[in-house]
């Protein structure tokens, strides 16, 4: 093996080997195949066996009423393709049977889906696992009493709902080409919960994302929304992938991060716009990894399913800081992957409509409203001890992986992961941006994450992260596959 | 606007008769006021109610359209503004909405902190914005009667919804789990790669691999592409991470016959029918055609199927007997989708000839180069072993000892 042991993260993963069955129906663009497809190439890079294989529960209509209404759970739950005809008014009313369609097995799918994300939140919280995957999840159109999006039940509040029991401040993150409206929504008016959304807007589904909606009450200034018009590249989209998401981390300080990773956003989707590569797509996937936080990884949109199965293997390789071979290994649905047979696509000769100049005023409009942030309500000031702010890297390698850990040592890890993790920069210009913030920015702190210096610090592992992300990116070329 | 201001009294007035319960839902909360709540909320709030009220805009914008084309006088007497306060008030006038509406803006415009952003995005809030609800609907605002509605020409764009419809509820502070997870049914561990030493999980993967090929020609490329065996690490895991153990239960098992069932050269028949008549309809399939399987099965093997030479056999001959029928419209329709689907996605350099091994029509199975007799075994491997293998296995693993 070419890693070193300590740089890698702990990777559980949540897998359902029904999901691949479900069907949305023919001609419906979404296929909850492609999630099986990107599990069997996993198994087949031989990436499977890296990982903390999960297969989750189902979760129930408790778990789902969380966020949902009973009622549209209730609905859920009665629906089946032989008594539509029972339930024509609630269609209408939860939105269900276009877009949305009934289909065998929909609860179900939406109780996989659902407890995967749930599980893998709990999985975090309970610190046994830096880094969670859930490709069966992501919906993130689905609202509190309405289906939308072919989303039914949004999986990631309810994640990010059980993550808000261990963490003050959860940062979403959704990089799928649509607006993430049904998280969005759900946290509109608080500030516990920052969404941060890079999406096509204009003519297109579902309509919201305006630069200008940033929140409402006391979540003012924690929505985030990006517009971005056709033909983004990876190169436009890292630069502003960077500025704000390094904004972001230096001035909402999140304890945990969920990253919506819908491949609808690479070139050539059946239903998107973009022009992102596999490897841009998974670069924001690194991007958000350096930053050492607990790390919740979902799928979401992606309508093209070679490429979506393309781009999830790669980041799952990318979460377990493993290089994989741009040759696909042979697998079961070797056929979709003709004619080249390879891991990496290649970008379309559109245009970019996205000029650096128009990238620029959104990203200086998002700054302004960023900087507004330590004013809003419910950030309170409270003094912290001057050494309270260190830069160092997570130890979380050197923790037993089995070993629960006890309270204390929890509290000591949940405040500092809020930390911006220093030594994990390289050359993105993320050390520069730690200039602009404000002198000794206070923190709110809960009784219960206290401050404490972590005693074993190992810039050493970080640095052969970063050098084995960057390897990754330089080696265009095949690399000898995995022994 | 001053014709705005004159209804006021009135419809308030309307509003305590029929819809007084209404009225509750604008009181702030003491949550609101202690914590120098954001009035905006109040503003969604409002545009929330209306919108859930799907009828009332609707017959609101009739109404408004029809009182602008009045005269004057008529539109006076229609509110009671002649002074005769008995005069009945037609039954149409669900006016709170807009008013109330119109109050709290007033309220929040004198009281607005005036921030730059903050205008921006109050201009943003305001239902005067080129801004619609979800529903497409929107509710009327009192601006709206100094010039005829016009549908919106940003139709696509689409308001966040404020209210306790909309956002999640989340609990105060932090809290923290006693031994019991949150919630009751269980995540099945499949794989812990802690345990052991990789070197060891991939040397016993090596022995499985060749346990599979069994009588084999060992075409698999060994050490090259080391294929996770998902079942095989399953049985490693249960049996507590003992190698030996794992492969002696695994040897005993590659005795018995694989215990998925196959699919027998009638069930792919009637799938292929089934998709003849149905489309990619797989209950009614089903339903109507393969009562052997459960829907699932027909999605695994469809998606299968559609990449070996049976399905290019399949699709050539309804091509065919599509020429020869031209119109058939209930069978067309999805024959001529499933078949734009097909061309979508393209030819492909590899084909396996079938789906299943239980086929004896598979075509030519030795003549092809290897990789492709490899995929051949993969594809059926997958269909007949790699099914759901925990859940089928669950706790009677053993299960394959069955000849001790």
């Amino acid at each position: 093996m070419s890693m070193q042991p300590h740089s890698k993260k702990r990777v559980c993963y949540y897998y359902d080997s029904d999901i691949g069955n479900y069907y949305y129906g023919q001609g419906h663009p979404m296929k909850p195949h492609r999630i099986r497809m990107t599990h069997n190439l996993l198994l087949n890079y031989g990436l499977y066996r890296k990982m903390e294989i999960y297969r989750p529960h189902k979760a129930t209509a408790d778990e789902m009423t969380k966020f949902h209404s009973d009622d549209y759970i209730r609905f859920l739950r009665s629906i089946r393709p032989d008594n539509v005809s029972e339930y024509n008014k609630q269609m209408q009313r939860f939105n269900v049977g276009e877009d949305c369609p009934v289909f065998d097995g929909l609860y179900e799918f939406c109780q996989l889906s659902a407890g995967g994300s749930v599980a893998a939140a709990v999985k975090l919280n309970k610190q046994a696992s830096e880094i969670c995957i859930n490709w069966g999840g992501g919906l993130h159109h689905a609202k509190k009493s309405e289906a939308s999006g072919f989303c039914y039940v949004n999986d990631i509040v309810l994640g990010i709902l059980e993550l808000l029991k261990y963490h003050q401040r959860v940062l979403y993150i959704d990089i799928d080409v649509h607006h993430g409206d049904g998280v969005e929504e759900a946290f509109y008016t608080t500030d516990r919960v920052m969404t941060v959304s890079f999406h096509k807007y204009g003519e297109y589904f579902p309509g919201t994302g305006d630069l200008r909606d940033i929140g409402a009450g006391k979540g003012k200034y924690y929505a985030v929304n990006i517009p971005l018009r056709d033909g983004m590249d990876d190169e436009s989209y890292e630069s502003i992938f960077v500025p704000i998401i390094s904004k972001v981390m230096e001035t909402f300080q999140p304890s945990a991060v969920v990253l919506q990773c819908g491949a609808d956003s690479l070139t050539g989707d059946r239903l998107g716009c973009f022009n992102l590569t596999v490897r841009g797509h998974g670069r924001c996937v690194e991007l958000v990894k350096r930053f050492g936080l607990p790390f919740l990884l979902v799928g979401g949109g992606g309508y093209t399913i070679r490429n979506v199965s393309r781009c999830w293997t790669y980041e799952t390789s990318v979460a377990l800081g493993v290089e994989i071979a741009n040759e696909l290994p042979y697998n079961d649905y070797f056929e979709y992957f003709g004619p080249d047979f390879k891991l990496h696509i290649s970008p379309s000769n559109m245009s970019n409509q996205n000029t650096p100049e128009y990238l620029e005023k959104i990203k200086n409009r998002l700054f302004e409203n960023l900087r507004m942030l330590p004013h809003a309500p419910g950030v309170q000031v409270q003094a912290i001890p001057e050494d309270a702010v260190n830069d160092e890297s997570d130890d979380e390698d050197k923790i037993d992986k089995d070993e629960r850990l006890p309270q204390s040592d929890k509290d000591k890890r949940i405040a500092n992961d809020g930390e911006l993790s220093d030594s994990e920069d390289e050359g993105d210009g993320r050390r520069d941006n730690r200039a602009y913030r404000a002198p000794q920015r206070k923190r709110p702190r809960l009784d219960k994450e206290p401050l404490q210096i972590k005693d074993d610090l190992k810039p050493d592992d970080m640095k052969d992260d970063v050098k084995n992300v960057s390897n990754a990116e330089e080696s265009k070329k095949d690399m000898p596959p995995n022994p | 606007m001053s014709d705005c201001a004159l209804v006021t009294n009135v419809s308030e007035h309307d509003a305590s008769m029929d819809v007084g319960s209404d009225k509750s839902l604008f009181e702030p909360t003491v949550d609101m006021m202690v914590n120098d709540f954001d009035d905006e909320r109040t503003l969604d709030e409002e545009e929330a109610l209306a919108a859930g009220e799907q009828q009332d805009p609707k017959a609101e914008l009739n109404s408004l359209q029809k009182e602008g084309d009045m005269p004057l006088e008529e539109l006076l007497a229609l509110y009671g503004y002649d002074r005769n306060m008995e005069k009945p008030i037609p039954d149409q006038v669900p006016e709170v909405v807009p008013e109330e509406t119109e109050r709290t803006e007033r309220a929040e415009r004198t009281e607005r902190n005036e921030s730059a952003l903050s205008q921006l995005y109050n201009e943003n809030a305001n239902p005067e914005a080129t801004r619609c609800l979800r529903s497409g609907s929107r509710p009327p605002s009192e601006e709206e009667d100094d010039y005829d509605y016009s549908p919106d020409e940003e139709d696509w764009k689409k308001t966040i919804m404020v209210g306790s419809d909309y956002q999640a509820a989340i609990p105060e502070g932090l809290c923290s789990y006693d031994d019991a997870l949150p919630y009751e049914n269980e995540d099945k561990l499949l794989w812990n790669p802690s345990i052991l030493d990789e070197r060891i999980t991939e040397e016993y993967m090596r022995k499985v691999c060749a346990l599979n090929l069994g009588t084999g020609i060992e075409l698999i490329p060994k050490g090259k592409q080391l294929r996770d065996d998902e079942e095989a690490l399953y049985l490693l895991q249960q049996c507590g991470h003992n190698a030996e153990e794992a492969l002696r239960r695994k040897r005993i098992s590659a005795q018995t016959p694989p215990h998925a069932s196959l699919w027998s050269e009638e069930e792919c028949r009637n799938f292929e029918n089934g998709l003849k008549a149905h489309g990619k309809d797989f209950h009614l399939i089903r339903q109507n055609k393969v009562r052997t399987r459960s829907v699932g099965e027909l999605v695994q093997f469809y998606y299968i199927w559609k990449k070996t030479e049976r399905h290019d056999i399949f699709a050539n001959k309804a091509r065919l007997e599509k020429k020869k029928y031209t119109l058939h419209p209930g069978h067309t329709d999805y024959m001529d989708r499933f078949l734009e689907e097909q061309e979508a996605s393209g030819g492909s350099v590899v084909r396996p000839a079938s789906p299943s091994p239980m086929m004896d029509y598979a075509t030519s199975p030795v003549t092809q180069p290897d990789p492709l007799a490899l995929g051949e075994k993969e594809v059926f491997s997958q269909l007949n072993t790699h099914n759901t293998p925990p859940r089928a296995m669950s706790t009677e693993e053993p299960e394959a000892d069955t000849g001790p």
